[in-house]
């Protein structure tokens, strides 16, 4: 698809902050650009065909970056081996792997029972 | 001509046994539905059959290492532990439906879905491996077993099995071995009250046998030795014209509910003799998945009033006199028998005791329960007899695992076919059969 600027890099929305995980960690030179939609682009892009943003728990979801205690709960959704993530709380999914003798962190326990974090796996709703 | 002698009235006492009920893991009152998939009750059975392999690993082949299926690395003998997994060409797919080739599809058989291009595939978190060689046979193998294999990753990428380890017959608690009394437990299944091929006199025999109203002093004897009744699952049948989905009429409302009070009626009489306990089957009004929850003490007004009367999951554990049993109504073997091959129905059953689980196909091809932390079908005891009913026909073998482990297999015929129900002595437990009739061969 040929337009008029074939700089790739401004077709697609760049991350405000790189953060890890799954995400490769973005370069330093990628800037907080604005977008910029080539006029006739129809499909990859547009506005049109493409949500802006994640609805996510029934609410717009305007905030791409997440707190650090997101990331490490979101960490502790991915790892393989407390097994599936989706269809249970975060905190049943950490007493489970609890009772089944794999010593989840103790940290994540806290963040869960304690502060004002999402009680779902990052899939939930989603998927 | 001598007057005729009437016996003094012999009292007969009926033996009793102690009895404990060990359900409580089938039953999922306790259990909430949070749009969960199976995936977790996968997960659950490998951790939990894994950490039992990885104990055993060390006695079978020291010198070996384990890694997980991405760990494979090419012609490196290793032990990998996982979760097989059968792809069979056979097997009904409703993605065939959309498949855009319309090509024929080859027949299947009528019995079960086994093909000789059938081939076994090993899964873990990490991923998985297709198996070769010879030393597996995918038709003695369903989805759903956990089992520990050593080989080496092959050129084309598929893992050579050299050799197997299951996770073998479970620890079993000694029987005392002082004599005990001749005690029996009677098995039946299949009854299927309310249809028109039961014989409502056959069952009424058994009953009156049971309670002792039938035969001579000696058969009385005999009768006052039944400690326990086991009825496993297809007790009634709903006439399957009642339930195409359509409004039922008044008259046919009763209809409906005719099978449910007529086998009440029977289990009343045999409830205010004897402890009873009835299992829930493929036809019976209970759930459709497995663990099947106890039929409901509605449908039974006459008998639930008798304390001896319980009503129990399938599958069902619980202990007489301190001797394990564990059975079902016969879903779990039946699906074995559909997606792999034994030269019996007791050969299906030494293979769910030797991998530790007790319907391995559950949740493939076998309704389940979407547990989340748990795998209530791991048969963490073994049992001194394993029980399944509604069976073509009755059989019984003696199993020996290798840790002094002795089990009675029994399989239990459909009484409605069969007439046939199963007497368990509990001293040797040795079994005999029961058999009912109300037509003399010509």
């Amino acid at each position: 698809m040929e337009t008029a600027s074939s700089d790739m890099k401004n077709f697609y929305r760049q991350r405000k902050s790189s953060r890890g995980g799954i995400t490769k960690p973005s370069s330093k030179s990628t800037s907080k650009s604005k977008k910029k939609w080539p006029k006739n682009a129809a499909a990859i892009g547009s506005d049109i065909t493409q949500p802006r943003t994640l609805i996510s728990h029934g609410a717009p979801d305007l905030q791409d970056d997440y707190d650090k205690h997101e990331e490490v709960l979101r960490q502790f959704d991915m790892n393989m081996a407390y097994g599936p993530c989706l269809g249970m709380t975060r905190l049943a999914r950490w007493e489970r792997a609890q009772r089944l003798g794999l010593n989840p962190p103790e940290e994540i326990e806290c963040l869960l029972k304690g502060g004002k974090v999402n009680s779902d796996c990052l899939w939930d709703g989603r998927v | 001509m001598e007057a005729m002698e009437i016996d003094a009235e012999k009292n007969l006492q009926r033996k009793q046994s102690t009895y404990l009920s060990l359900d409580e893991t089938f039953e999922i009152q306790k259990e909430t539905y949070r749009g969960q998939q199976y995936s977790q009750i996968y997960f659950a059975r490998l951790h939990l059959m894994r950490t039992l392999l990885y104990s055993l690993v060390p006695h079978w082949k020291s010198h070996l290492k384990v890694c997980t299926v991405l760990g494979l690395e090419e012609e490196k003998e290793c032990i990998i532990v996982g979760t097989l997994y059968k792809h069979m060409k056979l097997k009904p797919c409703i993605l065939d439906e959309y498949s855009k080739e319309r090509s024929a599809v080859p027949l299947v058989k009528p019995h079960n879905f086994l093909h000789l291009d059938d081939h076994l595939v090993l899964e873990d978190e990490s991923g998985r491996v297709k198996l070769g060689g010879d030393m597996l046979s995918p038709s003695s193998y369903v989805t759903g077993v956990v089992v520990a294999l050593h080989g080496k990753e092959t050129g084309s990428g598929d893992f050579l099995v050299l050799d197997v380890l299951e996770a073998g017959l479970p620890p079993q608690i000694e029987l005392p071995l002082q004599s005990r009394e001749d005690k029996y437990v009677v098995f039946v299944s299949g009854l299927n009250v309310g249809s028109s091929t039961s014989n409502p006199l056959q069952f009424q025999l058994l009953v009156d046998h049971i309670t002792g109203h039938l035969g001579d002093e000696k058969e009385q004897g005999i009768a006052s030795q039944i400690v326990h009744v086991v009825i496993a699952g297809n007790s009634v049948e709903i006439p399957s014209g009642l339930l195409n989905g359509q409004n039922l009429a008044s008259k046919d409302q009763s209809r409906l509910s005719e099978p449910v009070k007529e086998l009440d009626i029977l289990l009343s009489q045999i409830a205010a003799g004897v402890p009873l306990d009835i299992m829930p089957g493929p036809n019976d009004p209970a759930n459709f998945s497995l663990p099947q929850q106890p039929l409901h003490r509605c449908l039974f007004p006459g008998s639930a009033a008798y304390n001896t009367f319980r009503s129990c999951t399938n599958p069902h554990c619980f202990e007489l006199d301190n001797i394990r049993f564990l059975g079902t109504s016969g879903q779990n073997i039946d699906d074995l028998e559909k997606y792999s091959e034994a030269k019996d129905k007791l050969e299906f059953m030494e293979r769910t005791l030797k991998w530790r689980h007790l319907a391995p196909t559950a949740p493939n091809t076998l309704g389940c329960y979407p547990f989340t932390d748990r795998d209530p079908f791991l048969i963490e005891s073994c049992p001194h007899v394993y029980f399944v009913g509604n069976q073509d026909k009755y059989g019984t073998r003696e199993l020996r695992g290798s840790e002094g482990q002795l089990v009675r297999l029994l399989s239990i015929p459909k009484f409605c076919e069969t007439g046939v129900a199963v007497m368990l002595n509990m001293k040797s437990l040795e079994c005999h059969t029961l058999s009912f009739g109300t037509q003399f061969g010509s």
